[in-house]
């Protein structure tokens, strides 16, 4: 049976991506784009209510509008939105939201006649996230994976007329298609030694057979081609480059949703397919080397960067890292702690991408220098820098110092103590670059005083941002009970 | 609408506070939670009121601050011992963190501490001027993350606490310090933040490791409860002794705090040495020990040279500096080298005397930098080669000067003295149970610790605010303080002169806390 409930989101999201195509042929092409951004806004607001529905939680504030008995499946149980997804689900689609509040910004400062193009593709490759949470079966999950992937090639070269953004497509289209080949080879081996495509039918029969190096070699294909899309080092080469030459929107999507989309698959493949005695201690041990590496990596790699997008670049590769400590560590906290930071990064990151936006709006530059004085011409976007960079780099009392808190107690609950150190000693020294940027805003006097402005949209979003991120450091309960819940139906 | 409400609110603030630390009646709020929350509600005033209102508002909540702790001082029940107005809210129920706030002895001691440097603090910040209202907004902020530290008994929320307080010193020290500011400020950061690294994976593996689950620092002190094994003990122990040593600047990892105290407003200086840097050794004595004793028992004789090369290499450093705030910070990292020395004697007497110092040296700290900084605010230099003779164009801030830096040097009759004379007593003291001990030993140059102070403070003096006055534009320019800088540093000194002619009811208090500890442990018996 065909529940539709659980392809809801994905339905509005191409729903709107078509209807944004077809409202631009039939509009004149001088007009103002404001309805398309309408159409996308509503199309994203409407996916994200729908996970109310599909939820049926119990605590839906619109009483027991879609209260399912059982989890909604569709297609003979191939996409299955179980809490797990709907959390992920969350967070891809608020990315999407932030990513086209930025884009409206960014476009004002750089004019493009496709506008609508970028919405269609961006909200299709959000579909492509969102289904991939829900993906039970490899199959499935690979074609989210590339309806994801394959947009974001699209997005982040999407200024023709810009050398860098050609060349971050051009990078990323390549070492993407390399590392979608990877995995597809792992899932090939996968498959021919279960004879099934559905994880946890992988994971039922993987359990009564010993280790043997095809499948060994089939998990490190997996890991590599996986940990390409969230640039977990040694496959983070092409982050930098893209990151920084891909349009500012894109970036902060790249490095929200995607990353959030990445992680999901690692979480459905890993811990429901291939959690079983013969092979677990070689992929955590895989993990906890791709965690420390990132981990290292990225933060003395983004100590001597310039480009505030170049180091955000290196900045998520070492959140990455973090993230990862969590995932390996597993079970119920661990997972619980993976789902927690990927919410608060969602809001401290967006912030900060939002900021840029507006100040690269304003200025044209990407340069930290170019942030000098920024307390005075706008003390919101000071605020905005302050708080949300220093949540990433886990300072209390904001949000980003909870979320270690868990993912390195997690860690340390199974024994990983040295990973942690390892985690908690670096996030010192992602501190120093994390607060040169803070610096910049905060201490000298502007260079250029005139005052940047921005809508009451964003100045609200950013606002949001900010709370969000406070609240989470004090008072975390809800967002962890949420997680909490979320995590226990992977295991039920 | 303005004016009227901070006329109104500084007086009432004061007559409610003083009310209520006369009045033992039932509490109508919670104390602790207020000693928090006041400073951070005052910082969202500052942020929304106009700009020439900051200093009232903080002023008037350092004033009902101060009013709070002079109550729990007062209403504090001598004859319990245990922590009391606890407050407790369960938090995260299956992660084990609650929010726990509670005072003993010890933490009665530093609350007040901190209200009083407070109120100081805030006076002393008068004539701030460039960017006032943020600066007032952090300087709320600091104090509330620091007055959370002293009084959380959930490592999670000691932890947040802690931070907290580090972050609004970054910014005070980066945007209104002198000197190398930026430097400094980083610097600072860095190493406290690394330290509490440490802390916060020693904290987190105190956790796991325990058979009970939680963060509540009372069920952890129970070592049958918690089954900590000594290997365990072994290993984290030092790590968390050295994250907590940071803080107070324990040897080799002091660096940060003549430079961050060299450049920092002094204000900052002041809340900074004196009371979040105590909070090392408060921790230590809060968490480590009680958590971990056997631990401490077979690594405090070794750390003890730690805290003694503190006491004298930052005493002897004072002696050849030539900038005026360089010695003091200089001075301050010894006091703190007696600090931790005093606990790592693991005697009775030597912990009330580290409690007893850090009150004293978080007070007489902070009235030095105060001090400090009014002088260079008139000078505007602080190079002691142009100094000179200053007690001839302002006299009543060269008698205070000369009160502190005997404060500084252990005078009897003023709180130094207390102090340090316990800490001694309790090093000579731990021989007493089995034959010599290396505290015999370490003792006397310890002494000879407190003989370089009363050297390069006389010396300080000495070319300070005596001899000839070496730059004549100093003696027709300068003015001796006005009231509003004499103020806040004769508030300090009475506080110091009450601890040093009357110490009983400080050491009452102490000892409430450190008696039962020291039972526990058991001592190096």
């Amino acid at each position: 049976m065909i529940q539709v409930q659980a392809f809801l989101p994905e339905l509005w999201l191409v729903g709107s991506a078509f209807l944004v195509l077809i409202v631009d042929l039939i509009q004149k092409p001088t007009s103002t784009k404001t309805l398309l951004k309408g159409i996308a806004v509503v199309g994203v607001l409407a996916a994200l209510l729908s996970l109310c529905c599909v939820g049926g939680c119990g605590s839906c504030p619109f009483g027991s509008c879609g209260s399912m008995e059982s989890v909604p499946q569709a297609f003979g149980g191939f996409l299955k939105t179980d809490t797990l997804a709907l959390f992920f689900k969350f967070i891809i689609l608020m990315a999407t939201l932030f990513t086209l509040l930025i884009s409206f910004r960014y476009f004002k400062a750089n004019p493009t006649h496709y506008t609508a193009e970028f919405i269609a593709v961006l909200l299709f490759s959000a579909a492509g996230a969102s289904a991939l949470t829900s993906a039970q079966e490899i199959i499935t999950l690979y074609v989210a994976l590339e309806t994801l992937t394959i947009s974001s090639y699209l997005l982040a070269s999407f200024m023709k007329k810009d050398k860098a953004s050609n060349e971050a497509g051009m990078k990323y289209l390549l070492l993407g298609a390399f590392s979608s080949a990877l995995l597809l080879f792992g899932f090939s081996y996968l498959y021919g030694f279960t004879g099934t495509t559905v994880i946890s039918e992988i994971g039922k029969i993987l359990a009564t057979q010993v280790s043997s190096p095809l499948l060994t070699l089939a998990v490190i294909m997996i890991v590599a081609g996986l940990a390409f899309k969230i640039s977990l080092a040694p496959f983070h080469m092409w982050t930098p480059d893209v990151y920084e030459g891909a349009p500012t929107p894109i970036t902060a999507y790249l490095s929200v949703a995607s990353k959030t989309a990445g992680f999901a698959a690692f979480v459905r493949l890993f811990w429901v397919g291939l959690s079983v005695p013969a092979l677990q201690p070689t992929w955590i041990g895989l993990f906890a080397v791709l965690a420390v590496l990132s981990i290292v990596l990225g933060n003395l790699e983004a100590l001597p960067q310039r480009n505030i997008k170049r180091l955000m670049a290196y900045s998520s590769i070492a959140q990455a890292g973090y993230i990862s400590t969590g995932f390996l560590a597993g079970g119920q906290l661990g997972l619980t702690a993976v789902l927690f930071y990927l919410f608060v990064y969602l809001f401290a990151n967006m912030g900060v991408f939002l900021a840029i936006s507006i100040v690269y709006a304003k200025t044209g530059s990407d340069q930290i220098e170019d942030y000098a004085g920024m307390w005075k011409r706008s003390p919101l976007i000071g605020i905005v820098l302050l708080v949300c960079l220093l949540s990433l780099a886990g300072v209390p009392p904001f949000a980003g110092f909870s979320g270690k808190w868990y993912l390195f107690g997690a860690a340390i609950s199974k024994g990983y103590t040295w990973i942690a150190l390892v985690g908690m000693v670096f996030s010192v020294v992602s501190l120093y670059y994390y607060l040169q940027i803070a610096r910049q805003a905060l201490f000298p006097e502007p260079k250029d005083p005139s005052p940047i402005e921005m809508n009451w949209l964003e100045k609200s979003v950013l606002i949001i941002c900010v709370v969000f991120t406070i609240t989470l450091g004090f008072w975390p309960t809800p967002v962890m009970q949420m997680a909490q819940s979320a995590a226990s139906s992977l295991f039920n | 609408m303005f004016p009227v409400l901070a006329t109104i609110l500084l007086p009432f603030a004061v007559s409610f506070a003083l009310f209520h630390s006369v009045v033992q009646g039932p509490n109508i709020l919670p104390v602790l939670s207020t000693l928090i929350v006041a400073p951070i509600i005052a910082a969202f005033l500052v942020m929304i009121a106009p700009e020439k209102y900051a200093r009232w508002i903080s002023l008037a909540t350092a004033s009902f601050a101060l009013g709070l702790g002079v109550k729990l001082f007062l209403n504090y029940q001598m004859g319990i011992s245990g922590f009391q107005f606890v407050e407790e809210i369960p938090w995260l129920k299956n992660l084990g963190i609650s929010y726990i706030l509670g005072v003993d002895g010890m933490s009665t001691l530093m609350v007040l501490l901190v209200t009083c440097v407070y109120f100081a603090g805030a006076l002393i910040s008068w004539n701030i001027s460039l960017r006032r209202k943020e600066y007032f907004v952090l300087f709320s902020l600091l104090v509330g993350g620091v007055a959370g530290a002293y009084e959380s008994l959930d490592l999670f929320f000691f932890f947040l606490f802690y931070e907290f307080a580090v972050l609004p010193m970054y910014l005070l020290v980066g945007i209104w310090g002198t000197g190398r500011k930026e430097y400094a400020a980083m610097k600072l950061t860095v190493y406290l933040l690394a330290g509490s690294a440490f802390m916060l994976v020693g904290f987190l593996a105190i956790y796991f490791t325990s058979n009970i689950h939680t963060f509540d620092i009372r069920a952890l002190s129970d070592l049958s409860a918690t089954g900590l094994s000594v290997s365990f003990q072994n290993t984290w122990f030092p790590l968390l002794f050295v994250g907590f040593g940071v803080i107070s600047a324990l040897f080799p990892f002091h660096t940060w705090s003549p430079d961050g105290y060299g450049s920092a407003p002094t204000a900052a200086s002041m809340l900074h040495a004196g009371v979040l840097k105590s909070l090392g050794g408060y921790s230590i004595i809060r968490v480590a020990l009680p958590l971990m004793p056997d631990g401490a028992k077979h690594w405090l004789p070794y750390l003890a040279i730690l805290a003694l090369i503190n006491m004298l290499y930052a005493a002897i450093v004072a002696l050849k500096q030539t900038d005026f705030k360089y010695v003091i910070a200089y001075s301050s990292v010894s006091h703190c080298g007696t600090i931790l020395f005093g606990i790592c004697t693991l005697e009775a007497a030597g912990l009330n005397g580290a409690v007893i110092q850090t009150f004293s040296h978080g007070i007489v700290a902070a009235m030095t930098f105060a001090l400090v900084g009014t002088v260079y605010g008139k000078a505007h230099t602080r190079e002691l080669s142009k100094l000179g003779g200053l007690t001839a164009c302002m006299p009543v801030l060269g008698a205070l000067f000369v009160a502190a830096a005997m404060a500084n040097v252990g005078l009897p009759g003023l709180s130094g003295f207390v102090g340090e004379f316990l800490v001694f007593l309790g090093s000579y003291q731990s021989g007493f149970h089995g034959g010599f001990t290396i505290f015999q030993a370490l003792f006397p140059m310890g002494v000879l610790a407190i003989v370089l102070t009363a050297i390069y403070y006389l010396r300080l003096v000495q070319m300070v605010f005596f001899g000839p006055v070496k730059d004549p534009h100093l003696k027709e320019e300068v003015k001796d303080g006005s009231f509003i800088e004499i103020l806040p540093i004769a508030f300090l000194l009475i506080v110091s002169l009450m601890v040093g002619l009357y110490p009983k009811p400080f050491v009452d208090m102490s000892n409430l806390s450190i008696a039962p500890l020291i039972d526990n442990i058991g001592g190096f018996k």
